[in-house]
Parts: structure tokens; C-alpha cells; sequence
């Protein structure tokens, strides 16, 4: 009886073993060396979003090469749906989304399908499907619908889309790889960028194997008057505002003496 | 030439706020009205969040009706006894708006609720003063002579309120009627400046001359003393409680509202008083067709983000 246990023991612990093994660890793999154009983003009075270009080296000639940009936190974003109610539209229901990144853009010497197959993909959380699985839905307000969870994810890649948060390019000409060795691309930090640190990451893949890993952190963060004026709004919110309207009495009566009587309100 | 508002967290055009403002300053030295009720639905259509829309204007009317009131009080057209029981109504109103926005964004409604409260508020004014302006346009068509204005007579609501208790003796405005109605109205427009960030006098106004029977120049005056400091606690409670006043869009707009009341003012004098309303007229009853179209047209986004709790951005 014992000795079975321990057989049945010791298969199990070979099992997990092997699955291990075949699983693909990024970190264990050969560095791809990158360089950034900087390293750290500020916000200004002009911030209008800024662009970072990387460039590096293929650990192998000719792999393919995918590069992912996230937040190096992910945020629980709360999504209201709205709905006919009479003759009007208003939010009906809303879910809390756990495990959508903030921010989640990639590119890809060539379409991610032809580079890695499905499995892969989803290990490495590369592509949108990878995404929607690590997504997970809570409703908080109204009634639950079948297609809740897809109208969501669509609508969540929708808005992250349009403020230019989400996207996959996978051309060859936006990540391009000279004689199979150097290559260059450059991501762009929208303005919806908030402060916080993100991570660039490359894989370099050869046949769907992963044969290189590497990984750059880029933080974005408020200057001057700027960040002055956020962390004064969150922090000190009584003294922001007693600041907020003793500026404005100030500045309405400095009109009213250059320009003689204001008079509006 | 882009600009980042710290609160609202977006870039945006530096001259396009500042073009609005002036707009807005330019249509009330035209009219002689507060353009709160014009300047929030715009911020929203350059897409401000509402919430930051509603607050950074608040924190604009603190500066621009202070230049007013100023003037008002040194030449003693502010009835301060009355100014306070409206105060005391608008800090309490002010205070319970502020808490119904904090309510509603938790449930993903306040923008809804806010176009709601604007549609019919608007529509009112804006047809009213449609109605009013073009019959007065017919009478001075049809004969000048008959043109002798008619004395404002004291109201059945005049009469009404002065039955009731509490009553006050103001003397500014010359008045012994009770402090229940000023209070009530106080409150209304406090909570009315908290959700849609206007300052009222729209409202309040017409208010106090035809129902509390205040003479113009001590409502107008006592009106814009009222207005700064309801509106100065409207955007302290906005700072504490839903962290949404954007100092910087604030100054934006101050900017180009004093700039374009100056040549509203200017312009006013060209026109005739039943014109300038009928003019004001289409662009409120315009602005109320957008709104109530955003409602019942089926939006081109059915999934949006709601906003973080506290946060404003």
C-alpha cells in the first residue's frame, strides 16, 4: 500500500515536473539587450503625450520579435452600461473589470498568429484574447445578460482604443529589424497616459519558441505645477479648495479694477 | 498650443478653452446674464468630464461674480439682511448638491441626471423668454403708443408670502415680508449650482423682483453678492468631496469671459432690449434640443468608463 502511494506519489511530482519544463519562462531566457530614448516622462503645462523610441539586439538572427507595453499596475475600472429606460438612455447596470491593464499595446514584425501559436499566446498573455481571458467581470448595479461579457470587452477595447491605450500593430515596418539583427520601433504615451511606471517588454521567438526575453521600465510622472496642483487636489482637497476660491475672488477683483466696473456674473 | 489639465487629465487646446470662455463672456455682456448655465454643456461638448465641467465652473462664477458684486456693494446695491437669509438657504442647498453628485456618480448617472435638470430648466427659461420677447416685438409693431410700460403690481405670490411667518424688515429693498421664501428659493438654487455649476441669478432674479418684490437694482446687486459665496462653497465642497475643481480650466475661462464681456457689453448697446432676449431665447432653446437629443438618441457608445471613486480623472 505504501509503496503504491509513493509510486502514485512520485508519477504526480514527474507530471508536474515536466509541465514545468515545458512551460515558457521568460525570465530564464537569453536578455535582449534594449536601449530607450529615455527613461522617464514628464508632465507639463504643454504635455500633449510623448513618444519613446527603443532600439536593441535580435539574440538571434532572424527571430521574430513581439514587444509589449503595459502599466506595471493593473487597475480594477468600473463600466456602466447604458440601457433604454421610456425614451431614454441611461445607465442601467455596471460592472467592476478586474485584470484589464491600463494601458496594453504591441508590436509584432509580423501578424502574432504566423509568430506563436495560441497556447503561447495566451501563457505570455500576448494579443487581445489573452486579455479577455485574464478579465474578470463583477456586476455591482442591475440585471446580468448573456452577452454582458462581450459587449463589455468591446467596449472596454473601444474606449482604451480611442484614447490610444490599446492597440496591436503588426507590421514589419513599424518594428523594423535590420538584416534580421538590430532593430528599432518607438512606442507613443498618449495624454490619457497617467503618472505610474510601465514596462516594455521584447520576446524574441524562433519556430513559436520563446528564445529571448528583455525588459525596460519607462515612469511617467507630473512637474512642476502640474503636480503640484494633483497632489494638492488629492492630499489637501480643504486647503485646495480655500485656495481655489480665494484665487478666484482675487482674480475677479483685479478685473473689476482694470477694466473699471465687471458688472457680469 | 496644447495645455494638460492636471484634474481633468486630458490635453487640450489652450485657445479653444479660452474661445469658449471669451463666448460665453461675450453672450453675457451682451445679455447681462450669468453664463454658467452655457459655459458647463459646452466644457461637456469639448469633452471635460461633466463632473469637472460643473466644479471648475463654480470656481469660475466665484471669480466672475466677484467683480460684479464689488461694484454693486460700493454703490449700495447690496441688501445684505436679504443677501444672508438667501445665503443661508444657498449654503445649505450648495452643500446637499454636492452630496447628490457624489451619489449620483457612484451610480453612473449623474451626466444623465444633469442633461435631464438642464433640459427642463432651459426649455422653461428659454421658452418664456422666447414667448415674451416676440409679443413684446408685436405690441411695439403694431402701435408705439400704447408702449406705456405697466408698473410692476405686487403679485398674488407677493401677497401670499407676506402672510407667512418669520417675517423681516429689510431696508434696503424696503421690504417687511417673511424670510421663508428667500431661504426656499436660497436652497433650490444652491442645489441647482451644485449639479448644473451655474450661479443661478437666471433663477434668482426674476425671483426677487416679482415675487419677493425686490427693486431691480438691489436684486441684481444682492443677487451677485449671494452668488460668490454660495458658489465659493460650491467649489470648496466640489475640492473636498468629489476632488473636481480644475483650478487651471477655471482661469482659462476667467480669462476669456472678462475679455469677451467687454465686447458683449459694447455689442448690447446696438441692439434692442426685446432683440437681445429673442437672440438669447434661440440659443438656449438650441442648447436644450442638443441635450434632449443626447438623451434619446441611441448613443454611439453603449459601455463607458465610470469614474474612479473620489478621483476626478
Amino acid at each position: 500500500m505504501q509503496r503504491v502511494l509513493i509510486l502514485c506519489l512520485s508519477l504526480l511530482w514527474g507530471a508536474l515536473g515536466a509541465a514545468e519544463a515545458l512551460a515558457v519562462s521568460p525570465a530564464v531566457q537569453p536578455k535582449v539587450v534594449t536601449a530607450a530614448s529615455k527613461h522617464i516622462i514628464e508632465i507639463g503645462l504643454s504635455y500633449r503625450g510623448d513618444e519613446i523610441h527603443f532600439f536593441g539586439v535580435n539574440p538571434m538572427p532572424g527571430a521574430d520579435l513581439v514587444i509589449r507595453l503595459t502599466a506595471a499596475k493593473e487597475e480594477d475600472v468600473k463600466l456602466s452600461v447604458k440601457g433604454r429606460v421610456g425614451p431614454f438612455w441611461m445607465t442601467v447596470k455596471q460592472y467592476e473589470v478586474a485584470g484589464a491593464p491600463f494601458i496594453y499595446k504591441i508590436h509584432a514584425s509580423k501578424p502574432l498568429d504566423q509568430i506563436i501559436s495560441r497556447e503561447t499566446a495566451q501563457e505570455l498573455e500576448l494579443g487581445y484574447v489573452a486579455v479577455r481571458q485574464k478579465m474578470k467581470l463583477h456586476l455591482i448595479r442591475g440585471t446580468a445578460a448573456p452577452d454582458d461579457e462581450e459587449k463589455i470587452f468591446k467596449g472596454l477595447i473601444k474606449i482604451k482604443e480611442e484614447a490610444n491605450l490599446y492597440n496591436i500593430v503588426e507590421d514589419p515596418k513599424r518594428l523594423e529589424i535590420s538584416e534580421g539583427k538590430l532593430f528599432k520601433h518607438y512606442f507613443r504615451f498618449p495624454p490619457a497616459a497617467t503618472e505610474g511606471r510601465y514596462q516594455v517588454e521584447t520576446f524574441a521567438f524562433v519556430k513559436g519558441e520563446l528564445v529571448g526575453y528583455g525588459k525596460d521600465f519607462i515612469e511617467i510622472k507630473k512637474v512642476g505645477l502640474e503636480n503640484w496642483l494633483t497632489q494638492t487636489s488629492q492630499n489637501q482637497p480643504v486647503f485646495f479648495g480655500i485656495l481655489a476660491v480665494v484665487i478666484a475672488v482675487g482674480a475677479g477683483l483685479l478685473v473689476g479694477v482694470i477694466f473699471g466696473k465687471g458688472g457680469h456674473h | 498650443m496644447e495645455i494638460y489639465l492636471p484634474i481633468a487629465g486630458m490635453s487640450i487646446n489652450f485657445f479653444l478653452v479660452l474661445g469658449i470662455g471669451g463666448l460665453v463672456g461675450f453672450l453675457s455682456g451682451l445679455f447681462g446674464v450669468g453664463g454658467g448655465f452655457l459655459l458647463t454643456p459646452l466644457m461637456m461638448m469639448i469633452g471635460i468630464p461633466p463632473a469637472v465641467a460643473a466644479a471648475s465652473d463654480s470656481n469660475q462664477i466665484v471669480a466672475a461674480a466677484s467683480s460684479g458684486a464689488f461694484a454693486h456693494w460700493r454703490l449700495g446695491n447690496v441688501d445684505f439682511k436679504m443677501g444672508l437669509v438667501i445665503l443661508a438657504g444657498g449654503i445649505a442647498g450648495g452643500t446637499i448638491g454636492v452630496q447628490i453628485v457624489a451619489v449620483l456618480r457612484a451610480l453612473g448617472n449623474f451626466e444623465f441626471v444633469m442633461k435631464v435638470v438642464y433640459v427642463l430648466m432651459l426649455g422653461l427659461v428659454g421658452g418664456a423668454m422666447f414667448i415674451e420677447s416676440l409679443r413684446t416685438i408685436r405690441r411695439s409693431q403694431a402701435s408705439g403708443a400704447e408702449l406705456a410700460a405697466a408698473p410692476v403690481s405686487e403679485s398674488g405670490l407677493t401677497r401670499l408670502f407676506n402672510k407667512l411667518p418669520l417675517r423681516m424688515h429689510f431696508h434696503r429693498s424696503g421690504l417687511h415680508t417673511s424670510a421663508i421664501f428667500p431661504f426656499s428659493i436660497g436652497t433650490i438654487v444652491g442645489i441647482m449650482a451644485a449639479i448644473l455649476g451655474v450661479g443661478g441669478g437666471f433663477i434668482m432674479v426674476p425671483a426677487m423682483i416679482y415675487i419677493i418684490g425686490m427693486p431691480t437694482i438691489a436684486a441684481i446687486g444682492t443677487d451677485l453678492f449671494q452668488i460668490v459665496l454660495t458658489s465659493a462653497n460650491v467649489t470648496l465642497q466640489q475640492a473636498c468631496v468629489n476632488k473636481t475643481v480644475d483650478l487651471l480650466l477655471a482661469l482659462i475661462l476667467l480669462g476669456g469671459s472678462t475679455i469677451g464681456a467687454q465686447f458683449g457689453a459694447v455689442a448690447g448697446k446696438r441692439l434692442k432690449g426685446e432683440q437681445i432676449r429673442i437672440l438669447l431665447a434661440i440659443i438656449v432653446l438650441a442648447l436644450t434640443v442638443k441635450l434632449f437629443l443626447d438623451l434619446v438618441i441611441t448613443p454611439a457608445d453603449l459601455v463607458s468608463l465610470a469614474p474612479a471613486k473620489g478621483g476626478g480623472h
